[in-house]
């Protein structure tokens, strides 16, 4: 199952080596701090907020110190403090100048903040602009900074793209230090993993990895860890940067990395041996791997009723069947196989199409092309224009086209049934990637008939047994089969039915209930062919 | 590689594409057929198509436009007429949807091999259509008839049939298969329902021909014609039909009643009938018994008579079974001595049981036919009384 390197990704890695050599041989700082301040200011371009403040000591007017950070990123108050504490600071008994001086001028500064010393010109720049204040002494040629990152953004707030009736309402923000805050305060447990990772060669992202040790698989997490390394790009400013860069079959429409705003459904991923990527800057916390079965699940369907939820989400799946298939079956029977339908069912068709100037399969592509286009219009419109959207949608699509004879009554039912089942299907990207293949099973059954229809879904599910997320098969629990590794796809088991983490993705500690009397018993395990 | 790949392209495409379904046809440009009649004519047949007309169906005002519209034409083929009919009209015939075919007596007469050959053989067709034969009139004549309520007559005879079927004993639906084997089969012989047409004006969209409605023009099932293989040889009345149906056990639900006495008059409702057909041999000869079991329950009583009580419910059941026997006694001796068909599949039961002694006798079967000696028994069982008991009418004594 190894992840086959694509010949593009070695080459990526070989010139990440080279410029990481570069970056080894950094410049160290100088003694002299007029030569670092003037280096930094040339190398910042002398942009504008970045504040260089030089200060003596009262007590030894020889030390010069330069306190030097970038104004929009750092808290005012911090600085405020700082500034107070500093006054306060009095070198003692040195005439000299020794490292005394800079490890006193440290350990002043009180409190649990994060203090750390460097050496070098890119790790300054670095502390810099991650929203430091650095401390450069005169005679020193190191430096040492302190945290001081605003906190601004946005609060925690509910997330916009996953409502839920029952259910925690947190949901992530851009702000990465809240949301592993947001998932550490779910899950309290040292095995929790957080692996910071910096990518984007002018970006910086902060990227973390975060797993749960022991319940992740050892090799998925390696490879994820291996792939994030391998990224080289300017700029990563989205979770799905790092899902386009890293995803097994990068042609595939399929999502094959879950992205959720709710930490709660992180949390529950990394209890089953999912590894979480967080970026900051983003509300999206993507989870890997991620199969085909995942994207049918809701939060909810774990907090309400097994049965209940076991229903819920049969009917996502014939959702999912429905906006895929409706249209093109309709066009496939009108057009090819009338004998297929009821005669009295036949009449009210041939009765309602009776008029109709298009054929069916030009009928469906315009609706289903309106219907996309007052999606997308409706998705980028101002919030204040949006209501003027749905009633253009629904005169011209309901009631305007039917009774002007161009579109047949018919057609607006199979097109809203596929709209409707679309929006049913939980996950976006899902939905996305199945709208699209609808139109290609449109245009085969418009030409070949339910033969074409057919061909395109054997197409469409040898694709989905080929791709792969994070080395796992995409249709897992199902093909390949695992025995007993059925409970949490079409259908949910109860709680207490679901003895194991899924097998595939799990790591060593397989258990979820009954600890001790399941791993004493490991008969019933379930094996992952 | 790069043509490799290309090559494998192309195969796949080129399979996809060249065995694709061909014969598309948007709804709007076929004309479907939901009745065809055929009748027999000097130049060959005369084929009648009742093509329904969506237009005035989809219309959800009042339309001038009649539901169905007619397609006559003459020919010496079936196929050929039916392709034909292109020159009439600017939609293709579409058979699939077909709900009815309807023979005229005369070709009924004449022998109906010939046309099964090209309802049976041609792709379009389905299987479950019915037949049935026009009596004392022409195909054409039936499939003009106008009906109330369902607007396309020929899912209005079609539905009426099913219905009838069920709950009325004297008609029996048939479709190609089973018409097919039957006239195949040596000890059996097809039955199809007859359809009559009323005296009367054919029903129009003008108020006042509704509410005249007793004298619009309507098609009625009346009983059943026996076929001899392919040839009609005769037609059995209501009571006949009811007794065949029995004999076959073909009787899902159904009405009868029986006398008892001058005044009381008990009718039944008929709710499940069973027949057993088994041969045996008696003097050397064979003999058929039919034994029907019938369940059955108090549909009305009429007069003084309490079905409360046992011993009276004992006289229901021995009144029915003397009737229905003498029904199904009266069908047997009428088609052995008359119509001289063995509709009824007395000569498979030999068959079944005998199959030795059914060679020798297979090709004098129609003659022997009438002679043979059949015994009924029938038994009948009543469960429920209806909603009440006695009588509502009835006096107490006590």
């Amino acid at each position: 199952m190894a992840f086959q390197v694509g010949d593009g990704i070695v080459k990526y890695f070989k010139k990440k080596a080279v410029r990481e050599n570069r970056i080894n041989s950094a410049i160290q700082i100088s003694r002299s701090i007029d030569e670092n301040i003037a280096g930094l200011e040339s190398g910042f371009g002398h942009s504008s907020d970045l504040v260089v403040r030089k200060l003596k000591f009262d007590g030894n007017m020889d030390i010069t110190c330069a306190i030097l950070y970038i104004s929009s990123l750092v808290d005012k108050s911090t600085i405020g403090n700082l500034s107070l504490e500093l006054t306060a600071f009095k070198p003692e008994c040195c005439k000299t100048k020794t490292d005394m001086v800079f490890s006193q001028l440290m350990s002043s500064i009180p409190g649990l903040r994060e203090l750390k010393e460097g050496f070098e010109y890119e790790s300054l720049y670095t502390d810099l602009l991650s929203g430091n204040i650095v401390f450069l002494l005169d005679g020193f040629n190191k430096f040492f900074s302190v945290t001081a990152s605003t906190d601004e953004g946005r609060p925690i707030e509910e997330p916009t793209s996953q409502t839920i009736i029952r259910g925690p309402k947190e949901g992530f923000n851009e702000k990465l230090n809240s949301n592993i805050l947001l998932v550490r305060k779910r899950i309290k447990s040292k095995a929790l993993r957080i692996e910071k990772l910096t990518i984007g060669t002018v970006t910086r992202t902060t990227v973390c990895l975060m797993y749960l040790d022991a319940i992740a698989r050892d090799e998925i997490v390696q490879e994820i860890r291996t792939r994030l390394g391998k990224i080289e790009i300017d700029g990563i400013l989205e979770g799905g940067y790092i899902e386009e860069l890293i995803k097994d079959d990068r042609y595939s429409i399929f999502p094959t990395f879950l992205s959720s705003e709710k930490p709660d459904s992180v949390a529950a991923a990394l209890l089953e041996g999912r590894v979480a990527i967080l970026v900051d800057g983003t509300p999206y916390v993507l989870t890997a791997p991620a199969l085909m079965a995942e994207f049918f699940q809701v939060s909810e369907d774990y907090y309400h009723h097994y049965i209940i939820s076991s229903a819920m989400r049969f009917l996502r799946f014939v959702a999912f069947s429905l906006t895929l298939l409706v249209p093109a079956v309709y066009v496939a029977v009108t057009t090819f196989h009338q004998e297929m339908i009821p005669t009295p069912l036949l009449i009210s068709i041939a009765a309602q199409r009776e008029g109709v100037p298009f054929p069916a399969l030009v009928e469906a592509l315009i609706m289903e092309f309106t219907f996309e286009i007052l999606r997308e219009a409706g998705i980028r419109m101002p919030r204040a224009i949006g209501p003027s959207i749905s009633i253009v949608g629904a005169l011209v699509l309901g009631q305007a086209a039917v009774e002007a004879g161009i579109i047949s009554a018919a057609m607006v039912i199979v097109v809203s049934i596929t709209a409707i089942s679309s929006f049913a299907v939980p996950n976006y990207e899902m939905s996305n990637a199945i709208r699209l293949i609808r139109f290609a099973l449109m245009l085969l059954a418009g030409t070949l008939g339910l033969y074409g229809v057919f061909m395109g879904l054997i197409i469409l599910v040898l694709h989905l047994c080929k791709i792969k997320s994070i080395t796992v098969p995409y249709l897992t629990p199902i093909a390949p089969e695992i025995k007993g590794g059925n409970k949490d796809t079409i259908f949910r088991a109860p709680l207490w039915k679901m003895k194991y983490r899924p097998s595939g993705i799990s790591g060593t500690d397989t258990a979820r209930v009954g600890y001790e009397a399941v791993n004493a018993n490991k008969k019933g395990k379930p094996e992952f062919r | 590689m790069k043509l490799k790949r290309l090559l494998f392209i192309h195969i796949i495409l080129s399979i996809l594409l060249l065995a694709g379904c061909w014969s598309s046809h948007e709804v709007n440009t076929l004309a479907i057929t939901v009745c065809t009649g055929i009748d027999k004519t000097e130049k060959g047949y005369l084929i009648t198509e009742q093509v329904i007309n969506p237009r005035a169906i989809a219309s959800t005002k009042m339309t001038s436009e009649s539901p169905v519209f007619l397609f006559t034409k003459e020919g010496e083929n079936l196929d050929e007429i039916i392709r034909s009919f292109s020159t009439q009209t600017s939609r293709t015939i579409y058979n699939a949807h077909l709900r009815m075919v309807v023979f005229g007596e005369e070709v009924a007469r004449d022998g109906i091999q010939n046309i099964l050959d090209y309802f049976i053989r041609n792709y379009q067709y389905r299987t479950d259509f019915y037949f049935v034969v026009a009596k004392n009139t022409t195909a054409n004549e039936v499939l003009s008839v106008l009906t109330p309520l369902e607007s396309i007559p020929g899912i209005d005879l079609y539905n009426s049939l099913k219905e009838s079927e069920e709950n009325w004993a004297p008609t029996k639906s048939i479709r190609i298969v089973e018409l097919v084997n039957s006239i195949l089969a040596d000890g059996k012989n097809p039955v199809i329902t007859g359809v009559e047409v009323t005296k009367g004006e054919n029903i129009s969209n003008s108020t006042d021909a509704l509410k005249a409605s007793n004298e619009i023009k309507k098609t009625i099932f009346t009983g059943m014609g026996a076929f001899k293989k392919d040839k009609l040889a005769g037609w059995l009345d209501e009571d006949e039909s009811k007794g065949y149906n029995y004999i076959i056990g073909n009787v899902k639900r159904t009405v009868g009643y029986a006398n008892y006495g001058d005044k009381v008059k008990v009718a039944n409702e008929v709710i499940n009938a069973k027949s057993v057909m088994k041969a045996s041999i008696e003097k050397g000869r064979p003999v058929v018994n039919v034994e029907i079991d019938i369940k059955q329950n108090v549909g009305a009583v009429e007069g003084e008579f309490d079905v409360s009580r046992e011993e009276n419910i004992k006289i229901i059941n021995e009144t029915s079974e003397k009737k229905i026997k003498s029904i199904c006694e009266k069908t047997v001796r009428k088609v052995q001595n008359e119509l001289k068909t063995d509709i009824f599949g007395f000569g498979e039961a030999i068959h079944r049981k005998y199959p030795k002694l059914w060679e020798k006798m297979k090709d004098n079967w129609n003659n022997e036919f009438p002679d043979l000696a059949v015994n009924i028994t029938v038994r009948v069982k009543t469960n429920q009384l209806g909603q009440i008991t006695k009588p509502l009418f009835m006096k107490e004594k006590e």
